[in-house]
């Protein structure tokens, strides 16, 4: 029941751009303590639905909660400090900010020294930027990143940068982590590796939700996997029973006819 | 734009990483202390020049903080300084109130002014927001003009009034500049370690990911102009110390220009040896060409892009240097 709680919904979730819609009223349920996989083809949906939920885009129908309460209408910065956090699709790390700096930020909206502790060497500013380090490199350690927090984001490899931006995304730790594409761009070995994380991650009171092109990671990680495809779910249900769908096969691999 | 402006840097090691040699710290040190030094060497009218240069320095650097911090271009924050200048300006020749006061309710307007101007503007970037202050430059000499009741109109006003009772009014307008300058210098430098520095960056480069992680980018927008208007604001009041008179000419649309100038050739840098190159480079060049009649347009064209060139083929150079010296 507490599971059921923890979750992140969407009701009929519909999203128009002129008069092309995008989704046609999509029901979700990202369940806390499960990895939730969203995948389809280039187009489908993914990255729209995840803006409505994350307050990017306002959906013109339905609704989105969080364990019970309502997110509507609430912006994006809104939507952090009730702990719900995500990646991008492309990497949007501070190219002025070294990779700590741009953990600390994960964390930044649970602080609140004022502005003079900003302009002057005040005891609660030291303070405050002490504690933000001391979780930024605690995210950086359970990441395995400890040794470049002095670094910049562009003297590191893509897949260290992914990285990077999970641990932003964790360092707060968030009820609610949305990844979007965490392993566009990476090699095998760096997406080996990345699958450790996520493993690592999951935790019994996490939302974590996924929007992924690589099936072998999402079949790999994910509880439960959502299909979407010109804007509609084709598939729900388990790795195992999304696998052997012959919607999803016939997305993905093309049918018989189209030969 | 050289590589030497790419990172606004945080600790030694990167800047050590960055510059090579000294850190800035050192370097700022360095010039302060020669600052310091230079009225027992120059004559008064250097000393009243580097004053100036001073005030102007603080101009530049609040040009080039909405450039770094805020992505944006302003040609108009000459508005801010006359508010600051002005807030000294009446409040000595009025009341006979010396920068004790001024100074805070200067830094106040220069806020709230900046705060004030960000709200209407806050969805415009680029051209347009430039444009939008170019307004601001535009209506200040008339907006001075029409209030000469308290602004004295043409005239100006004349600021006489000690920041220090009994000290040398002249040694006092060459070292209350300097003191500004290194204090808004110091406060800078501060904000790029804080939250809300950090946050300023993030709103700037990815808007997206910084309102993700709680910073609205409605926030970011005011806060870097009410800073910057804060900044200029200061400017505006040590311009008129240490320059003595307040008038219309010195806020018109070609000073908010050349603060700009001033912030291209720092390469919007905001350490202080940077910020005192664009304003030296905004006091000094008229001056030095003021025997050059009707060429002083061509020369300081000249001297703009020279700056320009060098600036950005200094890492190049340096480089070059360095491999000489390791080979001889």
């Amino acid at each position: 029941m507490g599971q059921m709680t923890n979750a992140l919904r969407g009701d009929g979730i519909s999203l128009s751009f002129g008069g092309i819609k995008v989704l046609k009223g999509l029901d979700v349920e990202f369940r806390a303590g499960e990895i939730t996989g969203l995948i389809g083809p280039n187009g489908a949906g993914k990255t729209s639905l995840f803006n409505c939920l994350t307050g990017a885009y306002s959906p013109q129908q339905g609704t989105i909660s969080y364990a019970g309460q309502p997110l509507n209408g609430l912006p994006p910065a809104a939507r952090a400090s009730k702990g719900i956090v995500r990646s991008f699709q492309h990497v949007a790390l501070c190219p002025d900010l070294t990779v700590r700096e741009n953990v600390m930020m994960g964390i930044a909206r649970n602080f609140k020294a004022g502005w003079l502790s900003a302009f002057f060497p005040l005891p609660c500013g030291r303070q405050e930027r002490a504690e933000m380090i001391r979780a930024a490199d605690t995210a950086l350690n359970d990441l395995g990143l400890s040794d470049v927090g002095d670094k910049f984001p562009s003297e590191l490899p893509p897949g260290m940068q992914r990285l990077v931006e999970i641990a932003r995304a964790v360092v707060g730790k968030p009820s609610v982590l949305m990844l979007d594409e965490p392993a566009a761009g990476l090699n095998n070995s760096e997406t080996r590796d990345l699958t450790t994380v996520l493993r690592r991650l999951a935790s019994s009171d996490l939302v974590m939700v996924v929007v992924e092109h690589d099936m072998d990671l999402v079949m790999s990680i994910c509880d439960r996997i959502y299909v979407l495809n010109f804007g509609e779910f084709v598939a729900v249900g388990s790795p195992e029973d999304v696998r052997r769908n012959p919607d999803v096969i016939r997305i993905y691999l093309g049918s018989d006819d189209d030969e | 734009m050289s590589n030497q402006s790419t990172h606004i840097s945080t600790n030694e090691s990167v800047l050590m990483r960055l510059t090579g040699i000294a850190t800035p710290a050192v370097t700022s040190g360095i010039v302060v202390a020669s600052m310091i030094l230079m009225p027992f060497m120059l004559g008064g009218s250097w000393t009243f020049t580097l004053g100036l240069c001073f005030a102007n320095s603080i101009g530049v650097l609040a040009v080039s903080m909405l450039v770094r911090y805020g992505g944006e271009v302003s040609i108009g924050h000459t508005f801010f300084t006359a508010l600051g200048a002005y807030s000294v300006g009446v409040l000595d020749t009025r009341y006979g109130i010396s920068l004790w006061a001024s100074v805070p309710l200067a830094l106040l307007l220069g806020v709230a002014f900046g705060i004030i101007f960000a709200w209407p503007s806050r969805n415009l970037h680029g051209i347009y927001l430039a444009v939008t202050t170019l307004a601001l430059a535009l209506a200040v000499p008339e907006m001075i003009n029409n209030f000469d009741s308290v602004t004295g109109g043409y005239e100006g006003l004349y600021v006489a009034t000690p920041l220090i009772p009994g000290a040398s009014m002249g040694s006092q307008r060459y070292y209350v500049a300097l003191a500004m300058l290194v204090i808004v210098c110091f406060a800078v430098s501060r904000l790029r370690l804080s939250r809300q520095g950090m946050a300023l960056l993030l709103a700037k480069t990815h808007p997206a990911a910084a309102d993700a992680f709680g910073t609205r980018r409605v926030w970011a927008r005011i806060s870097i102009m009410g800073i910057s208007g804060g900044i200029g604001a200061l400017c505006g009041a040590t311009l008129a110390f240490s320059g003595s008179t307040v008038s219309p000419g010195g806020f018109t649309f070609w000073q908010a220009i050349f603060l700009l100038v001033g912030s291209v050739v720092s390469f919007y840098g905001l350490s202080l040896p940077r910020v005192l190159l664009g304003g030296a480079f905004v006091t000094l060049v008229p001056q030095l060409l003021s025997a050059s009649g009707a060429w002083i347009p061509v020369f300081y064209g000249l001297s703009l892009l020279g700056m320009i060139l060098l600036g950005h083929y200094m890492p190049r150079i340096r480089k070059t240097m360095s491999r000489n010296s390791e080979v001889s």
